[in-house]
């Protein structure tokens, strides 16, 4: 085992609503080695993203966390630090890349701008130092041209080429943990590959710990080592990257991987889609969350919450796990 | 390798960045002033330079009295290339001194309006709650009281000092600049790049500093360009009430209110600041415009 480098317990987020109490999370566990990558992966609004912000202490004022809920980085509880002391953590020793290059990077200020700004607040380097290695980190992110594009801004920059500019600004100060919040779906698909290998040399590089948010079992296959799949604020599986397609238990997993299309597929073959929504997040049903949509669904599922089961690290929570025989 | 590739895209990119930077280029000489523009702007700059350098132009000051020159029509005395007013003061002196006031309002007022009001407006639309409620109140309450008396009211306790002036024509200034600013803070609050700059570490007043400021000034400068004519308006209107500058400094509104009673005999006494002031409020009005159009085309391309 190496070295933890986050530890989330028990994490449940909710949000006051007009119309009650939205748990988007409800009780997500995981951890996180150094140089590790999970994948956590489930469609819109199955609170990944929420998760990946209660993390950061990065909630909106309406959020409320569970009362047993921790988050530990590097040992550290955060859950218990105000804003003045998450400050020199954020960017320095977790950092996240958003979603879309165009809107997570500031239009009025130059690349270089940007990244000397972190350099100089958590590194105290010196105007010239904070240049020169904004410079290499661009060149070392594959940005051509580092010295031309450091002073140019965003709308200067391809789409591709701002997100490595966004990554360069999230890596700068050699955090323990960088969260990609699903960092290619904005992306043409030309150069998501080109990303995502960034993303995973980065990772070695600078020997980090990576959650990999996406909606892309694809994605995950070959840049993860582990998976967490999300749904309806909860994991409902986890395991290694192999055991989880090789050995699927839960049946929306099971969904998720066979909408990926195949090359192997017929040509003009119809995508498995799921049919139907996720659940209403606040006033969800007793049973699974994922019953109304499931195909293998019996009475039970509907009635009774199944608990997670753990079998050789491999975690998941379904009553009639898939590749199993029936139980009694 | 990475050589290699850095080399051929090194190739390329300067061509397309040079290729764009040359469609701006063409574009914004397409766009060039348009000739009718000229002659505001150089009538600005004119009247401008006169102002700020009326103490070294060798002008008579502005309030002596030439006893053996009074209402001389323009042009009869070469001492007086604009004639003299009643109390035979010299006329070109009294417009140039008098321009000071307009221009020192016309700018100083709406700084001071936008200032406050930038603050306000930021603190209300960043952290929202208690702080946007005060406010909000506080800028509907001004709103209910008549511009009109808030300025009377000035002038009637403090007296006419060019300060005060500037001063409570910026008050009124306040509730629009804070208005737009809170728009535009939450506009910007929302945005990915705020809260990216929070996952870096960033504070509150560096991400108003830095990432919001920025990107809430173009509002207001379009703004500031809207008033500087309307402040120079109000203060002629105020100083032909008598409520601006004390009598002896001149100012536009002051020369014309002074001239009413001779419109018969000596009409130029009104009438020249009247034209000197149109013409001044109309090319604020070009400028601005033109300014604000320009601006709109440059962030609509960028964005």
């Amino acid at each position: 085992m190496g070295e933890i480098v986050l530890d989330v317990v028990n994490q449940r987020t909710a949000f006051a609503t007009g119309r009650g109490m939205l748990t988007a999370v409800s009780g997500v566990s995981l951890s996180l080695e150094r140089g590790k990558t999970l994948g956590l992966v489930g469609e819109s609004g199955s609170g990944k993203s929420v998760l990946a912000r209660s993390i950061m202490g990065l909630l909106p004022r309406a959020a409320v966390t569970g009362p047993g809920s921790r988050v530990l980085l590097n040992g550290r509880e955060l859950t218990r630090l105000s804003e003045r002391e998450l400050r020199p953590i954020r960017g320095a020793e977790m950092s996240v890349v958003f979603q879309d290059p165009m809107t997570s990077l500031n239009p009025t200020l130059t690349i270089g701008k940007q990244l000397t700004e972190t350099l100089r607040f958590h590194k105290r380097l010196s105007k010239a130092g904070a240049r020169q290695r904004a410079v290499e980190l661009l060149r070392s992110v594959g940005l051509p041209q580092p010295e031309i594009r450091v002073d140019q801004y965003p709308h200067q920059l391809s789409g591709g080429m701002r997100q490595r500019a966004a990554i360069a600004i999230a890596i700068c100060c050699d955090p323990d943990l960088l969260i990609a919040d699903e960092p290619t779906t904005a992306l043409d698909v030309t150069v998501q590959a080109e990303i995502l290998d960034l993303l995973q040399r980065m990772v070695r590089e600078h020997n980090m710990a990576m959650i990999l948010i996406t909606h892309d079992m694809g994605v995950v296959a070959g840049r993860c080592d582990d998976v967490a799949v999300m749904y309806a604020g909860r994991i409902v599986e986890q395991g290694p990257v192999r055991e989880i397609f090789h050995r699927t238990r839960m049946p929306y997993t099971a969904a998720l991987l066979s909408s990926i299309p195949r090359i192997s597929d017929p040509a003009h073959r119809r995508l498995d889609a799921i049919g139907g929504r996720p659940p209403d997040l606040i006033d969800p049903p007793p049973g699974c969350a994922f019953a109304p949509r499931c195909k293998h669904v019996s009475d039970r599922c509907h009635r009774v919450r199944p608990e997670p089961v753990t079998e050789a690290g491999h975690m998941y929570a379904c009553h009639y796990p898939l590749g199993m025989k029936e139980p009694a | 390798m990475a050589d290699l590739t850095s080399q051929g895209t090194a190739g390329k990119t300067p061509d397309t960045t040079d290729a764009h930077e040359a469609a701006l280029l063409a574009y914004a000489r397409k766009k060039k002033l348009s000739p009718f523009l000229y002659l505001p702007v150089a009538w600005l700059v004119f009247v401008i330079l006169l102002a700020v350098f009326a103490p070294w132009l060798g002008l008579w000051p502005a309030d002596e009295i030439d006893w053996v020159a009074l209402r001389v029509p323009p042009g009869a005395n070469e001492a007086h290339p604009l004639g003299t007013d009643h109390l035979g003061r010299d006329m070109l002196s009294r417009l140039i001194y008098g321009a000071r006031v307009s221009l020192t309002v016309g700018f100083a007022a709406p700084a001071i309006g936008v200032g406050f009001g930038m603050v306000l407006g930021m603190a209300a639309g960043y952290w929202r709650g208690w702080i946007d409620e005060v406010v909000g109140i506080a800028i509907d309450s001004w709103l209910a009281i008549p511009g009109l008396v808030i300025l009377l009211l000035f002038a009637l306790v403090f007296g006419g000092s060019l300060f005060m002036v500037c001063f409570s024509l910026g008050l009124l200034f306040i509730p629009t600049a804070a208005r737009i600013t809170r728009a535009a803070t939450m506009k910007f609050a929302n945005r990915e790049f705020v809260l990216a700059a929070r996952a870096l570490g960033a504070s509150d007043l560096r991400i108003l500093v830095r990432e919001i400021l920025p990107n809430v000034i173009w509002p207001l400068i379009a703004f500031i360009l809207i008033d500087i004519p309307i402040a120079i308006v109000i203060e002629g209107a105020l100083s032909f009430l008598g409520l601006s500058v004390k009598a002896p400094t001149p100012s536009w509104g002051g020369i014309i209110a002074e001239g009413r009673e001779y419109l018969e005999t000596a009409p130029w006494i009104s009438l020249i600041p009247t034209a000197v002031m149109f013409t001044t409020v109309l090319s604020f009005n070009l400028v601005g415009d033109a300014i604000r159009r320009r601006m709109a085309d440059v962030r609509e391309s960028q964005v």
